[in-house]
């Protein structure tokens, strides 16, 4: 974690971030408990349903700021680098079992298990490029 | 498209990414004809729907060789904002369609559709993104 603390950068993409992901996981609570009770349909459940993934969207736009607003080229590199691991982590991941989905008897991952799933490989990777350039 | 066939490192990228798409596609369709003709099982079955991943995997590593290779820091850029609204696009679709498929009888999106459709997106933000900086 010192690189959050070494750059202004990465401490303003961390301030903007953390928000995001707590947003993240508290809206789809909100939206169920609203579906739940009120039972909305057509247009209104479907903006219902839209509503997380503002956050999502509001959290890699972040990303996009980080990377613009990043002054040191190798922490910039290092985490485009994780991203790309975390792109194809997911997309390695949703191809593999979408394939055994359709072949075998396997389980089915709900949509909504992608985005945790790439944050948790663009770490993996973020680790494991700081761990090898140490 | 002039400055793709003007720079080295884009030229490179073209050449290793096409083939390797196709090489996607043509995994893709003898997978599909394999497992509809033999009726493989087990470890077999296991293999055929870990192929196509080899493909993705290889385009992600000619995404990363392009990133190292281009100097042109205004196309490496452009390359990365795209990957991040591709990525952006893809996680809202999936996670909107997640919540869909959660509350409401849509048809369920398959995992395998997320690697095409990320490229769509990155292809469209790339195309956005040359417009605006044209």
């Amino acid at each position: 974690m010192g690189w959050i603390r070494k750059s202004p950068a990465a401490r303003r993409y961390f301030l903007r971030f953390v928000p995001m992901m707590a947003a993240y996981a508290l809206i789809p609570l909100f939206v169920g408990w609203v579906i739940h009770r009120f039972h909305p349909s057509g247009a209104l459940l479907y903006g219902l349903a839209a509503l997380p993934a503002t956050a999502i969207v509001v959290a890699i736009v972040c990303s996009g700021i980080y990377i613009a607003e990043e002054t040191d080229e190798y922490q910039r590199n290092l985490f485009v680098q994780s991203i790309l691991w975390g792109v194809a982590g997911i997309l390695v991941i949703t191809s593999v079992w979408g394939w055994f989905q359709i072949y075998t008897q396997i389980c089915n991952v709900p949509l909504v298990w992608i985005f945790p799933f790439f944050l948790c490989c663009q770490f993996i990777a973020l680790a494991a490029l700081k761990w090898r350039r140490r | 498209m002039n400055c793709l066939q003007k720079n080295p490192a884009t030229r490179r990228y073209l050449q290793r990414f096409i083939p390797t798409m196709v090489a996607y596609v043509v995994v893709l369709l003898f997978v599909e004809w394999f497992v509809h003709r033999v009726h493989p099982t087990g470890a077999l079955l296991d293999g055929m729907a870990v192929l196509p991943a080899v493909p993705i995997i290889g385009v992600i590593a000619i995404v990363g060789m392009y990133l190292a290779e281009e100097k042109d820091e205004f196309l490496r850029n452009l390359l990365i904002q795209s990957m991040l609204w591709g990525l952006g696009a893809i996680m809202a679709l999936t996670t909107v369609w997640g919540f869909l498929q959660i509350f409401t009888p849509i048809h369920r999106f398959q995992p395998f559709m997320t690697f095409p459709l990320f490229w769509c997106f990155q292809a469209i933000a790339v195309g956005a993104l040359q417009r605006k900086y044209r």
